[in-house]
């Protein structure tokens, strides 16, 4: 079969060759195509091709644009001329990923390509139109050179002051047609000019290996502890923030996210700089650890509460396993002319995050020896995605990957440890758990208050102390104060000075000192001397003798009465019931209000809603002229409308005549019984669109999912789906 | 993860673990750089701060050995932004320098040109520049040099000072040891401040830093000058230089409120120089009168504000401060390092007690109950007045009549702040008094009296806080306190921590009224001494009724 465009190639393609292609550019089958013309719409298309261009590294990129500088169709020695002779190894790459083809005559570019890549390709001009005689340039005078050298390696374009009087060397440049005038003030190289004067060649170097990522090489064991402790503080400071703002919720800005104010508290808190407090929240924001509910607080949620109950290692995954994939740089916070980004706000999304992000762990793990350098890394990462487009890679993304990376423990002194490996890997790092300082079980309580756990507490007693105690220091062990007020907030959360006592002996290698024991003592003795609490209405008697009477009256007891001292019984009723009931009971109350007023007299009695009162119903007033006169006049504004409107009626439905008509019952029995009996039968639906307007589809139904029908629509070739409600009939063809 | 006895926490604190078998080895390693915070029984507290971190680069130790010592004890892995935070901040030393200049005096030099132009840039630091010589080096005037160290060290750029010492009127001094020696430890002192030109010497009372001071004057061979905190102390400042260095009466002047005598060897009071006449400090000349080599600050915590400003003027002369603590209730922490210098010497009290040079003492708070009367009375007193009322509680007058009867025989301080309460307790217990009212002589009496064993219970006020030496007091019940000042708690239980000739052990009672301010204040001031490793004990006064305790 003769070639004769893009898609005639693609027909030409076997199985194998049309997979690989999906497998390099996914995008062409998501969503499938409907036919090889559409895949070749589609796979010429210029997203499509940018993605495709985007994903070659400096390399393919170089030799790829020296295809296009090529006229079609252009051979393997063409392009061995102008590049190198192994950059003919890579047309079978760009082949496969359709971004060349071949025909007969030599190889072709699909026609958008040379669009993606750039009007000026490697910094070459349009080519020349006029048949040039190139060996004359080695005879252009002195001034021509000049002028020739500033636009030899692009770009193309000069700026002279005036096309109608050139300077000595331009003129004989245009006189030669060496230079091509464009517009008043400017000219452009042609492109076989710069291509001879490179040398024949297209690029003035060609960068066919990845340059070397320099750095300083750790000792692995140091990398791995550096790591590990990494971890645990990364662990640590999320869990931190959680807790600090389950108990003290920051509050949202109206524009979404964290504000200034709030991440330097939080920054204190855990005692690190802004750019890592904001980055730690944006993890546990990731990882669904915190969210912000609909009155703007931020709150950790039961998720929280879940990953506690987590292995290190595990939740040490989750974390890192979000950070990997987001499209979200939290290095953005705080960055020079980035006032409005705030953490956890709607602005840290950037395109080329995780791809950055994958490209710079990719390539520590490649350089797994040593910790490397920023530059050199950067430079690596340029070369394996040179694309410029949205601007290219950026060398802060890169910095602040490289810092993210080491916060959360993948790398340790900056270079990449064997857990950071295994997690790229895929690996179940169930070794950090292994290499994880065990937990301890017991505290060391000192003589000036404080008790410290040599290590990570376990769970349930961290918990316990946490209420007893301020934390006072964190890291490796933790360090925990005794005064009164932690010992008050034990008793508040319920606990007794015997029970405080009892937990500290038991879980302290050490004894109790006396002080402590006499602090427990003292605040326990105290707390809860004053209570406080709510109750409705109360009673109270100078005589004791009468409330203990009533206290122990049997027909008072649906009153639920309680004596608070000698003299005052207190009751969750309200007081005029109270009365009443006492009233009935033969005990003669009077009214009392919470100054201690006496309320003599009968009590009259208010409604304790507000006023509605009821509408006006009669006879209607007569009406003026004026609004008579109104009232003609929209009626008759009404009728024009509705006879035009009725018109159009008339016409839409007999349009709609020769649609099907059909309930949305029969429809789905219609439906499904095609499906079942005659699976590859053509039917015509009426379907409404959005906005109501329904239109005629020929379809080839697939399924039934959902109160949806997928099916082949014959006018796109596309593969949509239609919801059964808005099908207004089905026929068959 | 490794087994070390050292525990680095997040926010610099350094956790050791002293039952640990390598605690001793570990403490030694890290003390050049970290401060001990708090040394209760078991785990000590340690800190690295910017100033430690600077008095270790001063001493010459650098980043590389602080970060290897912690990687090395440390029981978890070090987490990495710590370490180079601490390389960093100890980077920031040394980058300036002030050095002597023969054309162009007291210089600044950098060796880092960023660095220089920063700190030209501050304000604070602009007007004490003169001309800029080339791009490392900048004129500083030479009145400034105390100036431009302090505003560095704000700036967080800490100046090394290389601009040398003068070596002042050369006077023969040296130690005369006949019948004692030097200690170890106070020789190391003395040589630890020596080598670094000046700085502190921490040392716990009665662990004799006046010798330190003494040879410190035998190292330097110079006319000195020493300001202590008042005649008392100067009087014992002279009688110790007479007996512990060739030093004889007419070479020591004492240059206080009552004699203004300039010697070779002058001891003035804070009170003197700090005294003003017509609004200008009168006595100001002193620093120059002489050709002083040393400059000797006794209790450098106590050192009053207009001390350190004269200070800065005299940046070319040694200086050694001696104290206790280096905490100060006014938290002028940092003037102490930039005007006087880097700590060159300390070591924990406990340390020292386990030497056998301070008896080891017995903290014991005795909580009274307040009778039901007292108690209405405090809860509706005035809220400036509550304190000064719980405080001086007759309830508490009963307790200490009881603990001198059951203390007969032994040398006994009761120590309180209101001259209301102390003269009655005078009057109960038959004793004398020494207040501020007290005339000099009087108070030299009694305090002979005191030490001969002619009286062994002594009532005494706020004045007897500092620098007195009563070394055969055993016995020390406090009644009132300052509003929970820790230095004056240190100070206190610095009065009795003397050596005892005898062994005994000495006890330090502090009389509480129970559920009252009071009782809050001692707590804090208790827990100074806490950490400091003494356990406090808590008995009640009925104990006290019934001896039991």
């Amino acid at each position: 079969m003769e070639i004769r465009s893009y898609a005639d190639y693609l027909r030409t393609l076997d199985d194998a060759a049309l997979i690989a292609m999906f497998t390099h550019r996914p995008d062409l089958v998501t969503p499938v195509p409907p036919d090889i013309a559409s895949l070749a719409v589609r796979a010429s298309s210029a997203p499509s091709l940018a993605r495709a261009v985007d994903a070659l590294n400096k390399w393919q990129l170089q030799v790829l644009e020296a295809c296009a500088v090529l006229t079609e169709p252009f051979s393997d020695k063409e392009l061995s001329a102008v590049t190198d002779k192994s950059a003919i190894f890579l047309l079978s790459g760009f082949i496969e990923r359709g971004l060349i083809y071949q025909d007969k005559d030599g190889y072709r570019l699909p026609n958008t390509l040379r669009e993606v890549l750039g009007n000026e390709v490697a910094g070459l001009g349009p080519a020349s139109l006029a048949p040039l005689k190139l060996k004359r340039l080695e005879d252009a005078p002195p001034a021509a050179k000049k002028v020739l050298d500033a636009m030899l390696w692009g770009p193309p374009r000069g700026a002279i002051s005036d096309i109608k009087k050139p300077t000595a060397g331009v003129q004989w440049l245009l006189d030669e047609k060496f230079l091509i005038p464009f517009n008043q003030q400017t000219v452009v190289l042609p492109r076989e000019v710069a291509i001879y004067l490179r040398g024949n060649k297209v690029h003035r170097e060609l960068e066919a290996v990845m340059p070397e990522i320099i750095g300083s090489p750790k000792n692995l064991k140091n990398v791995q502890l550096a790591s590990i402790a990494n971890i645990t503080t990364f662990l640590r400071w999320t869990e931190e923030v959680l807790n600090y703002w389950s108990q003290e919720p920051a509050t949202a800005l109206k524009s979404g996210g964290l504000g200034v104010r709030e991440l330097k508290e939080l920054s204190l808190h855990l005692g690190v700089d802004e750019n890592c407090a904001a980055f730690v929240a944006e993890v546990s924001y990731l990882a669904g650890l915190l969210t912000i509910d609909p009155d703007d607080k931020i709150l950790p949620t039961h998720q929280f509460d879940l990953w506690l109950t987590q292995s290190a290692a595990l939740r040490w995954q989750t974390l890192a396993a979000t950070w990997l994939i987001t499209s979200r740089m939290s290095g953005l916070v705080g960055k020079e002319g980035q006032k409005n980004t705030a953490p956890l706000g709607p602005e840290l999304d950037r395109s080329l995050a995780a791809s950055t992000r994958r490209i710079v762990l990719a390539l520590l793990k490649e350089s797994s020896d040593r910790a490397p350098e920023l530059e050199s890394l950067y430079k690596a990462a340029q070369w394996i995605a040179p694309s410029k487009r949205s601007g290219g890679l950026q060398q802060d993304y890169v910095a602040w990957t490289l810092r993210e990376a080491e916060w959360l423990g993948i790398t340790g002194q900056g270079q990449i440890s064997q857990y950071g490996i295994e997690f790229l890997n895929g690996g179940d790092n169930s070794s950090i758990d292994a290499d994880l300082p065990k937990a301890v079980n017991h505290i060391l309580i000192q003589s000036d208050n404080t008790a410290i756990a040599p290590g990570p507490l376990e769970h349930e007693i961290a918990q316990e102390l946490a209420l007893i105690a301020d934390v006072e220091s964190r890291g490796g062990a933790t360090v925990y104060r005794f005064s009164e007020s932690t010992i008050r907030r034990g008793l508040d959360h319920g606990r007794t000075g015997e029970e405080i006592k009892k937990f500290l002996v038991i879980k302290s290698k050490t004894p109790m000192p006396q002080p402590l024991e006499y602090l427990i003592a003292d605040v326990a003795k105290k707390h809860g001397k004053l209570r406080v609490g709510n109750t409705s209405s109360f009673i109270r008697c100078e005589d004791p003798a009468l409330i203990t009477q009533i206290i122990g009256d049997k027909r008072l007891e649906i009153l639920s009465l309680r004596k608070i001292a000698p003299e005052v019984i207190i009751c969750g009723h309200d007081a005029a019931e109270v009365m009443n009931i006492l009233r009935s009971c033969g005990y003669l109350p009077a009214g009392e209000d919470s100054r201690g007023i006496l309320l003599s007299g009968p009590r009259i009695q208010r409604a304790q809603t507000k006023a509605r009162p009821p509408r006006i119903i009669g006879e209607i007033d007569v009406p003026d002229e004026i609004q008579i006169d109104g009232a003609l006049r929209a009626l008759r504004t009404g009728e024009k409308s509705s006879r035009k409107q009725s018109t159009m009626r008339n016409i839409a439905t007999e349009a709609l005549g020769s649609l099907p008509r059909t309930t949305a019952n029969e429809t789905l029995d219609l439906l499904v019984d095609y499906l079942q009996n005659q699976p590859s039968t053509s039917l015509s639906i009426g379907y409404a669109d959005n906005n109501g307007l329904v239109s005629h589809r020929i379809i080839d139904p697939l399924k039934l999912s959902a109160g949806s029908l997928v099916a082949r629509d014959h006018a796109t070739g596309e593969v949509q789906t239609f919801r059964i409600a808005r099908i207004t009939g089905v026929a068959a063809l | 993860m490794t087994d070390g006895p050292l525990i680095v926490q997040s926010d610099k604190t350094l956790l050791l673990d002293v039952d640990h078998a390598l605690s001793t080895e570990c403490r030694r390693a890290i003390a050049p750089f970290a401060e001990l915070e708090r040394s209760p029984e078991h785990i000590h507290t340690y800190r690295l701060t910017n100033l430690g971190l600077w008095n270790a680069r001063a001493a010459g130790h650098d980043a590389e050995l602080v970060i290897d010592t912690l990687i090395k004890y440390s029981r978890y892995a070090v987490p990495h932004s710590l370490l180079v935070d601490i390389a960093e901040t100890m980077s920031r030393y040394g980058r300036l320098r002030l050095e002597a200049d023969p054309i162009h005096g007291l210089i600044l030099v950098t060796t880092d040109t960023a660095v220089l132009e920063e700190v030209i840039r501050a304000k604070k630091i602009a007007p004490l520049l003169g001309v800029r010589i080339d791009n490392e080096t900048i004129a500083v005037h030479a009145s400034q040099r105390g100036q431009i160290k302090q505003s560095l060290l704000r700036l967080g750029w800490p100046a090394e000072d290389f601009a040398g010492y003068v070596d002042g009127q050369a006077h023969e001094i040296a130690l005369k040891q006949d019948g004692w020696k030097i200690r170890q430890y106070q020789e190391h002192a003395a040589e630890g401040f020596w080598h670094g030109g000046s700085g502190v010497v921490v040392l716990p009372c009665g662990a004799g830093k006046t010798i330190v001071g003494a040879a410190a004057m035998a190292h330097a061979k110079a006319t000195t000058l020493i300001l202590v905190t008042n005649t008392i102390a100067a009087r014992q400042w002279r009688d110790e230089l007479l007996k512990r260095t060739t030093l004889n009466e007419d070479e020591i002047g004492e240059y206080s409120g009552a004699k203004k005598e300039i010697r070779p060897v002058t001891i003035a009071t804070y009170q003197v120089m700090t005294k003003k006449k017509n609004g200008v400090y009168a006595h100001l000349d002193l620093f120059d009168t002489h050709d002083w080599g040393l400059i000797i600050y006794d209790e450098v915590h106590l050192l009053p504000a207009p001390i350190f400003r004269f200070t800065a003027d005299i940046q070319s002369r040694r200086r050694l401060g001696l104290t206790a603590t280096l905490v100060r209730e006014d938290g002028m922490e940092g003037e102490v390092f930039s005007l006087i210098g880097p700590k060159r010497f300390d070591v924990p009290w406990k340390e020292i007690e386990a030497q056998g040079y301070i008896a080891p003492a017995e903290c014991i708070e005795v909580r009274v109950n307040l009778t039901e009367a007292e108690r209405l009375a405090y809860a509706t007193a005035e809220p400036e007045e509550r304190y000064r009322y719980c405080a001086t509680t007759r309830t508490k007058r009963n307790v200490v009549e009881e603990l001198v009867a059951h203390h007969a025989g032994e040398q006994i301080l009761v120590i309180g702040q209101y001259i209301d309460q102390l003269d009655e307790l005078s009057e109960t217990l038959g004793v004398p008094v020494i207040k501020g009212d007290t005339p000099q002589k009087e108070r030299e009496r009694l305090y002979a009296a005191f030490r001969t064993g002619e009286i062994t219970c002594l009532v005494v006020s706020k004045v007897a806080n500092f620098s007195i030496d009563l070394p055969e007091a055993t016995i020390a019940i406090q009644v009132s306190g300052a509003f929970g000042s820790r230095q004056e708690e240190a100070q206190r239980l610095g009065r009795i921590l003397r050596p005892k000739s005898d062994g005994r052990s000495a006890k330090f009672y502090s009389v509480v009224s129970r559920d009252t301010i009071d009782q809050d204040f001692a707590q804090n001031r208790q827990r100074f001494l806490a950490e400091q490793g003494y356990s406090y004990r808590i008995i009640d006064a009925d104990d006290v009724f019934q001896g039991k305790f």
